[in-house]
């Protein structure tokens, strides 16, 4: 296990809810009041975590009131512009609970999947996710969610519907089970099924308070799909990068050799050469294509040399133990 | 804790329900009780019922025992950790389908004990549709023997015999369970013999393999040329091509003063010429980063692993 530098001592909890405060968030007392109330019903004793950038405290002073009435409530502060990604790890590090359950800092869904989400783990499964049904949302926005889901499912194989919520429970080791950086905690059911953990879909109500027909910027969604691209490459190729550079590598310098092919046997029929753009292009095409062959080796070399520092599977369970005198 | 006379068998199993009962009796068959064996059954996240019925063999006999992947991952990473679990200090890989026959183990061990390091199956009268499984591979081993040098007559045939200090600097990722003898050669200079082995037609199930392996097999190939002949110094490889590439510029440059020559009346045409010989000293340059960042690479590395790389002491 990693070591716990947050850990102030003190009682474990059933459940620890981790909030990001990250992007338009809400007034976090009154999000604390309608989302613990539900898992105080179902009977888990639990702990907030908010994990927030400075930049917000006229928000976080609001839990300062909470503390003082009792409340399990707890801030953790990330000085720098860290990623979701880093507040999620930072917020795990410090988690004294079993279970550990993200939620995002705005409204997505009802409260009341909590203790769904909670009960799933229990059950068995490694990672619980919200899924949204029957999304209200302007139209823009539905059609560039469509065109990214249509993108993330097929990474998933159609297992996982609501890649985007973050409404999200899961065994607190999870989060250091599977690899993690950057902006991918977006995607972490995606990197978890990729790792053999067990991914449940809850099926969720949009929260009726849920802000509705707000347009985001292109931008947005340009970084997502470069996201979700970039995901692509990782899922797939990370242990065999030459298969994709190659291939496009050896794509493009095939047709640049055929254009030279063509621009010499014409030379031999009397046409000259000298005076052949596409000759230009021929070759452009053939360093391109080289280049990128070039980049696939590099990536396998960085592959190989790191073969030795990792185990790239994961044991459901075996029998018996795989190394009883290791324990 | 390694049993020093132990002999343990790796079988990777997919969706092979019907086959693995038969395989543990063969296997046990074949083993008899004169040595202390195990049979470490690997089940890669399979979707019909193997894992239910191995755990029923493991149940039942103590040296069966059984591994389960947390999802599919393929043959390569099933057999790696088939390879650590495995305690033996012999180790037999063994595909799970029947098509291997246990008995030829005995002999690939007795092999091993010759004072080798890797003992390949090669298959006598395969079994196998001629167009899709046949002649690909034989093109495929064609490639392989000529590219890594390492004469394996049959890279694709699964029965294998390992010495454990062998396995131990492996690293298999990708599909490099195709290639373990050259990458074991290239990598610990393993002494790899190979000895003839049965096979039979399938009897259940389906085939795991297709035709569109060739193209992946080219990549494989480029890597473990790569891995071969340049898994210190990259910077060699890279240089080798940057220098490819500027004999090219220099070579477009001769020709562009030859045009120049010739074509006195329409110089304004004879730019192709240089600036084809720009693009190769790009090309040059570019290739030359990249072989220092590769060796960057290299460094980060061993620096991380503080040793020696793969250092195998040999029984004399």
């Amino acid at each position: 296990m990693t070591a716990r530098p947050y850990d102030v001592g003190g009682r474990a909890y059933d459940v620890t809810v981790v909030v990001p405060v990250v992007e338009r968030p809400v007034a976090l007392d009154a999000l604390y009041i309608e989302f613990s109330a539900p898992l105080r019903e179902a009977g888990y004793t639990f702990e907030f975590v908010f994990v927030a950038y400075p930049w917000f405290r006229h928000l976080t002073q609001a839990l300062s009131a909470l503390r003082a009435r009792g409340e399990p409530v707890r801030l953790l502060e990330v000085a720098q512009s860290a990623g979701e990604t880093t507040l999620l790890k930072v917020a795990a590090a410090s988690c004294r609970s079993p279970i550990l359950v993200t939620l995002p800092a705005y409204l997505q869904t009802t409260p009341a999947v909590l203790p769904e989400l909670v009960a799933k783990v229990e059950g068995g499964a490694d990672l619980a996710v919200a899924c949204r049904s029957a999304r209200r949302d302007a139209l823009v926005n539905r059609m560039q969610n469509r065109v990214l889901h249509l993108l993330v499912g097929r990474l998933a194989g159609g297992r996982l519907h609501d890649v985007a919520c973050g409404v999200r429970a899961m065994r607190t080791e999870l989060v250091s089970e599977v690899p993690l950086y950057g902006d991918f905690a977006r995607f972490l059911p995606l990197l978890a099924l990729r790792e053999g953990q067990a991914t449940e879909e809850v099926p969720a109500a949009v929260h009726p308070k849920a802000m509705r027909g707000r347009i985001y910027a292109p931008g947005v969604y340009l970084r997502r799909l470069i996201d979700v691209l970039g995901l692509f490459f990782l899922l797939k190729f990370t242990d065999k990068p030459l298969r994709f550079f190659g291939l496009i590598g050896s794509a493009i310098a095939g047709i640049g050799v055929i254009i030279l092919l063509t621009v010499a046997i014409q030379r031999f029929g009397g046409q000259g050469l000298a005076d052949r753009p596409v000759l230009l292009l021929g070759v452009l095409l053939i360093t391109l294509g080289v280049q990128s062959v070039a980049l696939g080796l590099i990536g396998e070399m960085i592959v190989h040399l790191s073969a030795s520092q990792q185990k790239r599977y994961r044991l459901r369970r075996s029998s018996p133990p795989a190394h009883p005198d290791a324990a | 804790m390694s049993n020093r006379s132990m002999l343990s068998v790796v079988v990777p199993l997919y969706n092979e329900e019907e086959s693995v009962g038969a395989l543990v009796d063969a296997v046990r068959e074949a083993l008899g009780i004169e040595r202390a064996w195990e049979l470490v059954l690997v089940d890669d996240g399979s979707r019909d019922r193997t894992a239910a019925v191995a755990r029923d063999l493991a149940a039942r006999d103590d040296r069966v025992r059984l591994v389960e992947l947390a999802r599919n991952y393929g043959q390569t990473q099933a057999m790696q950790a088939g390879f650590d679990a495995a305690r033996g200090d012999t180790v037999v890989s063994m595909d799970g389908d029947l098509q291997n026959d246990p008995a030829d183990i005995p002999s690939l061990a007795a092999k091993l004990e010759e004072g080798y390091d890797l003992v390949a199956g090669y298959r006598l009268r395969r079994q196998d549709k001629l167009i899709t499984r046949k002649v690909p591979s034989w093109v495929a081993n064609r490639l392989i023997r000529a590219i890594t040098g390492v004469q394996i007559r049959d890279n694709g045939c699964s029965l294998k015999a390992y010495r454990r200090s062998t396995l131990q600097h492996l690293h298999l990722y990708s599909d490099m369970h195709r290639f373990l003898p050259a990458v074991a050669a290239a990598t610990t200079g393993a002494r790899i013999t190979e000895v003839p082995v049965r096979h039979h037609a399938r009897r259940f199930g389906q085939s795991k393999y297709g035709l569109s392996r060739i193209l992946k097999i080219l990549a494989d190939l480029l890597t473990i040329t790569m891995i071969a002949w340049f898994r210190e110094r990259p910077i060699v490889m890279f240089g080798l091509g940057a220098a490819g590439a500027f004999a090219a510029g220099i070579a477009f440059l001769a020709g562009s003063f030859a045009a120049a020559a010739e074509l006195r009346e329409s110089m304004a045409n004879a730019y192709v010429f240089p600036a084809a010989a720009l693009l190769c000293f790009m090309l040059a340059c570019y290739l030359l980063m990249l072989g220092l960042i590769g060796e960057v690479a290299v460094w980060k590395a061993r620096e991380r692993e503080h040793l020696l790389p793969n250092v195998v002491e040999r029984p004399l």
